[in-house]
């Protein structure tokens, strides 16, 4: 499948929804950081069975109170 | 080499060469006192850290009066055990009570706790004498970098290279003698990656055999606090009195602390390693495979049996491991990224802001990565009692402000030992042409912190790698 890398567009629209409200500076530096990391999360983005599982445990008795 | 053999003691600059093993024997004896040993301590860090800037903060007289306590003890024949009266450090990540703690940031420049992290309590009160706070990486994550309030640590064996990161001037320091141990973070290979490149030996240990509570996290599912030490059997010493259950710590796992300086046999008869090859061949620098090799060739000279392995590429672990880090990278920077963004260093800022651009499918998505890349890897040891590696892929990096470059691609070789979060020790077993030192690592079982240290004090009793000196020492 052919990949097409998000616009400076796109990240303004990806920013905007995780509340990053930066001056031009920065958001020339999450353009570049964005760039950086696209390609590993469309390596990311495989197809997995349903139940795999995360590696994530939660244990419940971790949080009862110590005293 | 016998690491518990006395040298002859003429000066300071003697003492600071000795190993916790030699100093716990001669403090024994009564031929050493810990008072004396904190002193040339003190004075090797001023006479030679202005070249190193390992250390943030010295602690010279909370050092003086532990070591004095220290020496009380052990005139009345009752020390608390083998890591009383050894001057160590912490990287400033870890918090300490009353002691500035930066995470080398200006985001946390004036931050003095009021409490000590469970890792520092507990070297603390098994009697070692805490001497500073070494500098890391931001947030033991953003680096090198030239943009913070305190410079980069810079590595002994050649100062205009680096000594790896993000536990920098943990390694720094104990490889210029100037402390015998330290503490190090490591998420992704920070203990494990500047032991390398500095010629030491560096240990991280199962994820939830040393609390982090009190440590600033980088990754919570990967956070790991190791020690860093001139040698294996002094590893053995420092996890011993760090490692321990944290019932604060949502990752601190119930499972005993062995004697680990027991397991050091000496013998790896019959020990099976898995060598997994496709981590190095393909990538490492010719002296570090050919180093590698050496190493493992010599393993076997004693008895243990190898075999090639191949897993899943590295890169795999490094795409599941960075998304992971991202992410929680950003839940814990994002008020101070849209608050103060100018506070930050480059580098961290610009990975915590990629960070906010990454879905919560694609955080969950790497967690169910993470699983099948363990579990491909738990399954050799089905047939193998360690798997071993390259430490890392090149000698030590040059310190070069200019060429400071957001994710530097870095195969980084000790990742996947992080994503399965079982021990793995970086073990020094060469020199580079130009004089820097090279590693390989040996990994265990979960909880086999012992079976991984047995291997690499066997190796360090026939090899003598790890007794050079940097030039500075």
């Amino acid at each position: 499948m052919t990949r097409k890398s998000a616009s400076r567009e796109d990240i303004a629209v990806l920013a905007r929804v995780a509340g990053l409200d930066f001056a031009p500076k920065y958001f020339d530096e999450l353009v570049e950081a964005y760039r950086n990391i696209e390609p590993m999360l469309w390596r990311l983005r495989q197809g997995r069975s349903r139940a795999d599982e995360p590696a994530h445990v939660y244990d419940p008795r971790k949080f009862m109170p110590k005293d | 080499m016998d690491h518990a053999a006395p040298k002859s003691i003429g000066n300071s600059s003697q003492l600071t060469e000795l190993s916790i093993v030699e100093l716990k024997t001669l403090y024994a004896a009564k031929s050493l006192s810990p008072v004396d040993v904190t002193e040339a301590t003190l004075k090797r860090i001023e006479d030679v850290d202005a070249n190193l800037h390992s250390f943030i903060t010295v602690t010279s007289d909370a050092a003086r009066t532990a070591a004095k306590e220290s020496e009380a003890r052990y005139r009345a024949g009752t020390p608390i055990g083998p890591f009383d009266g050894i001057p160590f450090a912490l990287k400033d990540n870890v918090e300490t009570a009353g002691i500035r703690s930066t995470s080398h940031s200006k985001l946390l420049f004036d931050n003095v706790p009021t409490e000590d992290a469970h890792v520092a309590a507990r070297l603390k009160a098994a009697g070692g004498i805490l001497i500073g706070k070494t500098s890391t990486f931001e947030f033991a994550l953003g680096g090198p970098s030239w943009d913070l309030p305190f410079p980069p640590a810079l590595n002994p064996w050649d100062t205009k290279h680096l000594p790896g990161g993000s536990s920098s001037g943990s390694g720094a320091a104990v490889a210029a003698r100037l402390v015998p141990a330290a503490i190090g973070t490591d998420t992704g290979g920070s203990v494990r990656w500047p032991a390398a490149v500095c010629g030491i030996a560096g240990l991280k240990p199962t994820y939830g055999r040393i609390s982090r509570r009190g440590v600033h996290p980088n990754t919570f599912s990967h956070d790991h606090c190791g020690p860093m030490t001139r040698t294996v059997a002094d590893c053995a010493v420092m996890l011993g009195a760090a490692a321990g259950y944290d019932a604060y710590d949502p990752g601190s796992i119930d499972e005993p602390v062995p004697d680990y300086g027991a397991a050091l046999t000496g013998s790896v008869a019959g020990l099976r390693i898995g060598l997994v090859t496709n981590w190095y061949r393909e990538d490492a620098a010719p002296e570090v495979t050919a180093a590698v090799d050496a190493a493992i060739a010599v393993l076997k000279g004693l008895g243990a049996h190898v075999a090639e392995i191949k897993l899943s590429p590295l890169s795999n672990y490094i795409d599941a491991k960075t998304t992971i880090s991202l992410s929680e990278l950003y839940a814990i920077h994002e008020k101070d990224l849209k608050e103060r963004p100018e506070d930050f260093g480059y580098l961290l800022r610009t990975r915590v802001m990629a960070g906010g651009l990454i879905r919560a499918e694609d955080y969950v998505q790497a967690m169910r990565w993470r699983t099948e890349l363990a579990t491909e890897m738990m399954a050799e040891f089905r047939r193998f009692d360690v798997l071993a590696t390259a430490g890392w892929l090149t000698p030590a990096e040059p310190a070069d402000p200019d060429g400071v470059d957001f994710f530097k691609k870095r195969q980084v070789v000790t990742m996947p030992f992080s994503l399965a979060g079982i021990p793995a020790l970086s073990v020094p077993c060469g020199f580079s042409p130009g004089g820097l030192p090279l590693a390989f690592q040996i990994a265990g079982r979960p909880f086999d912190e012992a079976t991984v240290l047995k291997a690499g004090d066997a190796y360090q009793r026939v090899t003598d790698w790890h007794t050079r000196k940097p030039p500075i020492a």
